[in-house]
């Protein structure tokens, strides 16, 4: 198992290794400003403003964890509904199915003239983006789930409030997972297109901030933080893996 | 103390209908008296596991009564201990997480935790998977996994026990041994029970009587006597006369009715 480990690790420390000397080819080649170097770039995020870049990656986390616990308690609720229920799902899948192909980012200025330019409309954006694929696969993964499973726990008079939580919640905490796992890659894209206005803190701010001043080094150390963070995001959703879906192993 | 007349399971004119008109089960008239065990064989579609699943409180709409002790069985809610063919376990929980989970939830007003421990170890020690406990069911061979169900049934302590064809995926080895081990326990522990099989010799060595489920649903079911064969040792079961001669005994009544 242990050995399993080290060689992921490896085969991720070998993609990284190998994506630089990519990047510091791409560097020499083009021989511009425009692409500094990897070592300009690591050294660049060693000299960042520490407290300030803390500050920006706290807001930003805050408002992916903000939307996307906002999409899965409301998509959840709404997917587990539809799953377990003929009626229900007869009542909200036209609405799911005709809502869904709206490209939620075209909502921006609706949302904005809504809601102003401050943090609920970034909030707002990420939820409305996430909301359907949570709902969608929800109900998908409840629908999953063999009638017979529920079988034992009828016979013995479970309630239904002990058949959710011991049979339909775990039943689809896979799907769950998989649905934050992609949802955490969407909400960090919306994320920087909802921090280019109305503030002055954020990962996406700091980017953009940095490519109006041309410094193009620390615009790159940006990126590399902004993707650092969705890696630790990334890395935190295979440990609730990991640790919810051993059975599965 | 003699039971009365009204104890135990008492089944009258039930049938169940498919939506669509389909008769699922013919009018079944049965008693189970307390603390027995039944063997129900039948062919496929002949309504065994409907039956089951309609006393197991599965399929809710039926005609007819479902008593227990005279009183029906959604009104008093009885325990029941099912095993349904595919086990019934959840994957997400350990073997013992699952025989805790289904121990609280059927006696949520028992608050000894210590003592249900103990239950739990002692019937994964009778049911011989103790090493077991801490495993999930997916990492389980179908035999261990059939020995977990039915300690599960047995720890519930229940007032009927529903078997559905419980041991039709294993092999003959491990089926012989988990017949051996649910027999043993039932002795010891005589819920009301009903086991479905389809395997003629299962049926005479599980059963003090045997259930002949028709084919045509519009017929009556057979009650065939096999008090004489169950009390039978159970090692010597197999190779005696009388087991040789209820066999044929029962051939004979499913060509009749199937």
């Amino acid at each position: 198992m242990n050995n399993k480990k080290s060689h992921h690790v490896l085969r991720l420390l070998l993609v990284f290794v190998s994506m630089n000397v990519i990047w510091y080819i791409a560097y020499v080649l083009i021989n511009h400003s425009i692409l500094p170097s990897p070592l300009a770039v690591y050294s660049s995020m060693g000299h960042l403003e520490g407290k300030k870049v803390w500050l920006d990656v706290c807001y930003s986390l805050f408002r992916i964890f903000a939307g996307v616990l906002l999409a899965l308690t409301i998509g959840m609720s709404i997917g587990l509904l539809m799953g377990r229920s003929r009626i229900w799902n007869k009542l909200l899948d036209p609405v799911v199915y005709l809502t869904y192909p709206i490209p939620k980012i075209a909502l921006l200025p609706v949302v904005m003239l809504f809601f102003g330019l401050g943090e609920t409309s970034k909030i707002l954006m990420i939820m409305l983006i996430v909301l359907f694929q949570v709902i969608i696969s929800v109900r998908d993964g409840v629908k999953a789930i063999p009638d017979s499973t529920y079988d034992v726990l009828t016979s013995i008079g479970a309630s239904a409030l002990q058949k959710f939580w011991h049979v339909t919640l775990p039943g689809a905490l896979s799907v769950i997972l998989s649905t934050i796992r992609i949802s955490l890659g969407t909400a960090i894209s919306i994320l920087f297109f909802t921090e280019i206005y109305g503030t002055e803190h954020g990962m996406g701010f700091f980017i953009m901030d940095a490519w109006l001043r041309m410094d193009y080094t620390e615009m790159y150390a940006g990126i590399m933080l902004f993707s650092l963070v969705g890696f630790v995001l990334f890395l935190l959703v295979d440990y609730l893996d990991y640790r919810f879906m051993k059975w599965r192993n | 103390m003699s039971p009365s007349r009204n104890s135990g399971l008492h089944i009258k004119e039930l049938s169940v209908t498919y939506k669509d008109g389909q008769l699922a089960l013919g009018r079944v008239n049965l008693s189970v008296p307390e603390h027995s065990i039944y063997t129900i064989l039948g062919p496929s579609g002949s309504g065994k596991s409907t039956l089951l699943r309609t006393i197991a409180g599965l399929i809710k709409e039926y005609q007819g009564e479902i008593l227990f002790d005279g009183i029906s069985v959604h009104t008093q809610e009885p325990l029941i201990g099912l095993v349904p063919q595919s086990y019934g376990l959840l994957p997400w929980k350990t073997v013992h997480a699952n025989i805790n989970m289904a121990m609280k939830i059927s006696h949520p007003y028992r608050n000894q935790r210590q003592s249900q421990e103990q239950q739990i170890q002692h019937w994964l020690a009778a049911m011989g998977i103790a090493d077991l406990a801490k495993r999930y069911p997916l990492s389980l061979s179908g035999g261990q996994q059939q020995r977990v169900a039915i300690a599960r049934a047995f720890a519930l302590e229940p007032t009927i026990m529903l078997l559905d064809e419980p041991f039709s995926a294993l092999d003959a080895v491990t089926r012989e041994t988990i017949q051996r081990l649910f027999l043993e326990n039932w002795i010891a522990h005589p819920a009301t029970t009903l086991f479905v099989t389809h395997d003629v010799e299962e049926a005479i060595l599980l059963g003090e009587k045997i259930i002949v489920m028709p084919s045509n649903k519009e017929n009556h079911q057979v009650l065939i006597d096999n008090d004489h064969v169950f009390r039978i040792k159970h090692e010597d079961k197999r190779d005696s006369d009388d087991f040789f001669q209820q066999t044929k005994r029962i051939r004979k009544v499913i060509q009749e009715q199937w």
